[in-house]
């Protein structure tokens, strides 16, 4: 039976800032209190690989890298469920964007999540073969964490880690 | 003289560039193509120990981690000195084979398909996998996922995991397959052939069957007289996982055959200033700069470069294919006229998905795969090793040194799409020639028609510019050279 809420981290461990979202995956898996619910994962893939991955879910946050050149790196993005997120790993996969994935799911009677939010860091190198993040992605995590929090519990209605306090607001 | 920049910002790292300079008789004078590609590859590598790489060169690329993955562990082969046992090869090529037929109907389906299926000049929002559905029916998208699942299957038993497999290791595999696995991979052979029938009868009814697609294909604007890289086996057939390298000259003629440990003898890479891209070339004809013919040292590897090289394919059906799209495009089926029509890649990547199917089927009812004999412990070291296999976008080289306890010290890779860089350029320059002349409008019909021309070499740069048909960020600058003044701006998606 598969869980109904995914947080599905993408990028790529070995090529600096794109380690966000597999960083971000490591640290929810050793925190995360309520197996029954929710469910991380990190997946190196796009397209095809996304279907197999959303089929099934209720609710889905992706957590991604983007470059739009417009913040300094470390900054957060959230795109709300509704926007067609220009992240790294969901805009130009090799097969097909993740509107065309959710629309390919449906056709083919798959079941799509009906929610599905982005959680998207800035980044400054993403084409450098290098294990760790620059120092100004690095910084995001924490941030990031309190704001997967923060969707998890204005998803699900309950506190589901542990380890961290419980946020006050909603960024 | 004026410049165009064509920006294809693709994942949005924002440095991927198409240089177009526009002389003053608003001709085009010439034409640079600069991609992101990932850098510190080599120093990433330098003090691991060699064994390791098979596993970690597959996150290089997301696209292609196979390739990758046999790559590496061929030359981690070479750099122990050992003969990895039969079984152990077979099994290697088996999932190589099926990883094969999964990546082929991804691309035909998904990102070629949409140019020809849905028709070049469909609009943005129709030429993607939906378009397609739309035009061949949804049990044609049902059919696609099954295969694409089927080459997942196969990659996770033999592989020993569904996306980035990890059983190759210096003197064979770490797996073996039981009768019980066998039989399943038999059974995904045979539905994997019928998945390669019913797409070949695609090609005939939306395609072929289009006159208008056809003269497409084989016009001038889109054919290039390069030579031409692939593996052949002992037959001269098309082979993926190993064999020798081939190279053929415009005119059919052999100019090469050898092998992998020998590739520096022919191959040379020319750096740019403008471009951290490097541009391989055949280093015994020479750098002539972007330009076809004998006297250019400019080759390709593509499905259709493989398809050139070969004296056919090595599977019945597969090979009656074969010799159909020689007939049909230079009216010889023996295949010693090469094809030189970009656009027919999408046509060879179909007759190598047969093959890859058939091959998977084939290799399948060896019983030796069985076998437990299936790793050949190195017992000593040479220190350097090259490791060849043909990606589904072009020749993948791994070439690593290391020291006497196989730690690397050195580490050189030309990727699939690297062989291309040359091609690809005088293929953007070819259409941009027809396209943009002095005070055009540059509109999306012109992009995309720009993005055709490479869009059929399936480029992946280094896991950085992959892109859907339509939708690829675009940015054309046009600006004086002299001046640097901007004059037009055109963008999309971005």
């Amino acid at each position: 039976m598969l869980k109904p809420f995914l947080i599905l981290c993408l990028g790529n461990e070995v090529l600096s800032d794109d380690a966000f979202g597999p960083t971000i995956a490591g640290i929810l898996n050793t925190t995360q209190r309520d197996c029954e619910q929710v469910e991380v994962i990190f997946a190196p893939v796009a397209g095809f690989g996304l279907l197999d991955l959303l089929n099934g879910r209720d609710k889905v946050l992706l957590i991604d890298s983007i470059v739009t050149g417009g913040v300094p790196p470390g900054t957060l993005h959230f795109f709300p469920m509704g926007t067609l997120t220009p992240s790294r790993n969901l805009t130009t996969s090799h097969q097909m964007s993740l509107p065309t994935a959710l629309e390919l799911g449906r056709q083919l009677g798959y079941q799509m999540p009906e929610h599905i939010d982005v959680l998207a860091v800035e980044v400054a190198d993403v084409t450098t073969l290098n294990e760790s993040m620059t120092g100004q992605v690095s910084a995001a995590i924490e941030p990031a964490l309190e704001s997967v929090d923060q969707w998890l519990d204005l998803q699900t209605g309950k506190d589901v880690y542990v380890n961290r306090e419980a946020p006050t607001t909603v960024k | 003289m004026k410049s165009i920049v064509i920006d294809p910002i693709t994942r949005l790292e924002g440095h991927g560039k198409i240089h177009l300079f526009i002389n003053d008789d608003g001709e085009l004078a010439n034409c640079y193509f600069q991609v992101p590609e990932l850098r510190g590859f080599e120093k990433f590598c330098q003090g691991r120990p060699v064994e390791e790489l098979a596993r970690i060169t597959t996150r290089i690329c997301g696209v292609c981690p196979d390739a990758h993955h046999m790559a590496s562990a061929k030359a981690a082969d070479a750099v122990y000195g050992v003969t990895i046992p039969s079984a152990a090869r077979k099994l290697r090529e088996l999932v190589y084979n099926a990883f094969y037929a999964g990546d082929h109907t991804t691309h035909f389906y998904a990102l070629g398909g949409p140019d020809f299926v849905c028709g070049p000049d469909a609009p943005k929002a129709e030429r993607n996998i939906l378009g397609v559905i739309a035009k061949v029916g949804l049990d044609a998208g049902k059919k696609v996922i099954a295969q694409r699942a089927r080459g997942q299957r196969v990659i996770e038993i033999i592989g020993g995991k569904k996306v980035h497999p990890v059983t190759a290791i210096p003197g064979g595999m770490s797996k073996r397959v039981t009768k019980e696995e066998q039989q399943e991979i038999i059974k995904i052979g045979e539905e994997m052939v019928e998945f390669a029938k019913f797409t070949i009868q695609v090609l005939n009814d939306v395609v072929l069957a289009n006159k208008a697609y056809l003269e497409m294909i084989l016009s001038d604007s889109y054919a290039h007289q390069t030579y031409n890289m692939g593996l052949v086996d002992a037959n001269n057939h098309v082979t993926f996982y190993d064999g020798k390298v081939r190279v053929t000259a415009p005119d059919g003629t052999e100019h090469a055959k050898y092998e992998a440990k020998d590739y520096l003898q022919y191959v040379e890479e020319r750096v740019e200033p403008y471009s951290y891209l490097k541009y391989p070339y055949l280093k015994k004809v020479g750098w002539k700069g972007f330009v076809d013919g004998m006297d250019s040292g400019v080759y390709k590897a593509t499905p259709l470069a493989r398809l050139n090289v070969a004296d056919g394919m090595a599977t019945p059906l597969a090979h009656a294919e074969y010799e159909r799209y020689f007939e049909t495009l230079t009216g010889d089926r023996s295949g010693k006229t090469p094809v030189n029509s970009t656009l027919a890649t999408h046509w060879a990547r179909v007759v190598e998905l047969m093959f890859a199917c058939e091959a998977t089927l084939e290799q399948a009812k060896d019983d030796e795969i069985n076998s437990d004999h299936i790793l050949e412990p190195p017992t000593g070291i040479v220190g350097e090793g090259v490791g060849i296999v043909e990606a589904p976008r072009g020749t993948l080289t791994h070439h690593y040194k290391t020291d006497q306890n196989g730690i690397v010290t050195e580490a050189n890779l030309i990727v699939g799409t690297t062989n291309n860089n040359a091609p690809i350029t005088m293929s953007i320059k070819r259409a941009a020639e027809g396209l943009i002349k002095k005070g055009t409008t540059i509109t999306d019909g012109i992009l995309n028609r720009i993005e055709m021309a490479f869009r059929a070499y399936d480029p992946c740069f280094g896991c950085a510019t992959h892109s859907l048909p339509g939708e690829m960020p675009l940015e054309i600058i046009i600006h004086s050279a002299e001046s640097g003044e901007v004059i037009e701006v055109a963008k999309r998606q971005c």
